[in-house]
């Protein structure tokens, strides 16, 4: 179970997150910017809400705040540079 | 009874300051409001460039902290995709090539092998590059790292020399005696110190607005783009002469002349993507991505390095650079207080002088020489009277 890839853009293990959160990762971008998760083709689009729930399944003790997500960083898809000139 | 110290900011400075304090057999607390590398940290790029840097202390500086980047990811036990693949900025105009000339023979004074190389040299350098390249610069000792992974692995190298560390714990107010800083108040929690640093980029100003002490410390916004994962197109990192000239220019009040501060500076990561940035403008602490920085920065990466008209980016974001009036970094005491020190305002240089203001700060802290004249980045050099400029 703890092999099971939950970010596949950058092949990440569910092990790899818990890891990242015990070493005091407490949010979706704590855990990006340990673990890479959510930084690749996909933006996390997919495996956000998994991260999530792994998050607060970990995190009991204070299930009443919702830990905090990665918002959006434009563009909204990947979009080619000469594309964006053309504009 | 060892001695106490509380590091406020876990980004590459506070983390790399706790490292050392813990490596001085101090008892560390490093505390950060969210995260390490949280804020300006987690939202930069990777250059540890030595060219970029203004010749004088800062750069002075910057040569110490290279020496110890050599090592570092053995001293840290981690991988930091640290790199010395060399550097160059790129020059467009004759005019640009001018102003870099004068750069160069600056730098080599300071000790810099900097040299200047044809259009054609930098080609065969970076093969991607434009033909419209009329020179560029180029050293082989400027190197890049991963600076999230600098600063997990300092901060995790602290915490297994005993540093405690407490995040999501923003430091709501200091404790007091007097005109000593004796510890910070956390949300429920007092901790108690015999020194506190303050090494929150940024931010720091609003703390220490507390104590009715201004620190002239403003957020300069920076944005990048990241490419989709490509094949090794780019050999080390690349600048651009403007880029140069924006970063040096202290223009906080006289944005309507240049609303953007667009400058090329380019590198790979080893995961394959390409960092493209970027943009330096004053919008307090807003960090929303501008549709139109995308488009400007899109621009001049695609006229140095025309295949990249065919290359996606998947996301932007933005870091706020912390600007000071000099372009130097507050490394030092607070002035009028004890038991306080800053290490904040070093802008774009917080990569490649993480190490040394570490090492500074730990030794300033601890009321030990630092071995370095820290008087060019002392906080009191604020304090004198400002020349009236121009208008």
């Amino acid at each position: 179970m703890s092999d099971v890839i939950i970010c596949r853009c950058e092949g990440v293990c569910l092990n790899q997150i818990t890891e990242a959160i015990d070493q005091g990762a407490s949010s979706v971008p704590g855990i990006k910017k340990r673990v890479r998760v959510g930084m690749g083709y996909c933006q996390g689009r997919v495996c956000q809400p998994v991260v999530r729930q792994i998050l607060e399944s970990e995190l009991k003790e204070d299930s009443k705040t919702k830990p905090p997500l990665q918002r959006a960083q434009s563009p909204v898809r990947p979009v080619l540079l000469g594309d964006i000139l053309k504009e | 009874m060892s001695y106490k110290v509380i590091v406020v900011g876990g980004g590459l400075i506070g983390s790399s300051t706790a490292y050392y304090l813990a490596k001085f057999g101090a008892e560390v607390t490093l505390v950060d409001a969210k995260d390490i590398a949280s804020g300006t940290s987690g939202a930069c790029d990777r250059a540890i460039m030595l060219q970029s840097k203004k010749p004088g202390p800062t750069l002075d500086l910057a040569i110490q902290s290279a020496s110890v980047y050599e090592t570092l990811e053995e001293e840290l036990e981690a991988d930091l995709e640290y790199n010395k693949a060399g550097g160059m900025i790129v020059i467009e105009t004759e005019e640009e090539l001018k102003a870099m000339e004068e750069m160069v023979e600056r730098q080599q004074k300071a000790g810099i092998g900097v040299r200047l190389i044809s259009g054609e040299e930098a080609r065969e350098r970076q093969p991607a590059l434009s033909k419209n390249i009329i020179a560029s610069t180029w050293w082989d000792q400027d190197a890049e790292c991963n600076p999230l992974h600098v600063s997990f692995a300092y901060a995790n190298a602290a915490r297994r020399l005993g540093a405690e560390l407490k995040l999501r714990s923003p430091v709501t107010g200091f404790l007091r005696e007097k005109d000593r800083i004796v510890g910070v108040q956390l949300n429920n929690e007092k901790v108690y110190a015999d020194a506190v640093v303050l090494a929150m980029g940024v931010w720091t100003p609003l703390l220490l607005e507390q104590l009715d002490i201004e620190l002239p410390i403003t957020p300069r916004r920076g944005q990048i783009l990241v490419t989709e994962q490509l094949d090794k197109v780019m050999h080390g990192n690349v600048l651009s002469a403007a880029y140069i000239a924006n970063k040096l220019r202290r223009n906080q009040g006289k944005q309507a002349e240049d609303p953007y501060g667009i400058g090329l500076a380019i590198g790979q990561t080893h995961s394959g993507q390409l960092l493209i940035g970027g943009s330096r403008q004053f919008a307090g602490y807003e960090t929303d991505t501008d549709p139109e920085v995308t488009r400007k920065i899109a621009e001049v990466a695609v006229r140095a390095f025309p295949m990249l008209a065919n290359v996606r980016i998947i996301r932007t974001f933005t870091g706020l650079r912390p600007y000071t009036p000099d372009g130097m970094p507050v490394l030092g005491p607070v002035p009028g207080m004890e038991g306080i020190f800053v290490a904040a305002g070093h802008e774009g240089d917080g990569i490649a002088l993480a190490p040394i203001s570490g090492k500074v700060m730990a030794n300033v802290a601890c009321g030990e020489d630092p071995g370095i004249d820290i008087r060019p980045f002392s906080m009191d050099r604020f304090q004198e009277p400002v020349t009236p400029k121009g208008k």
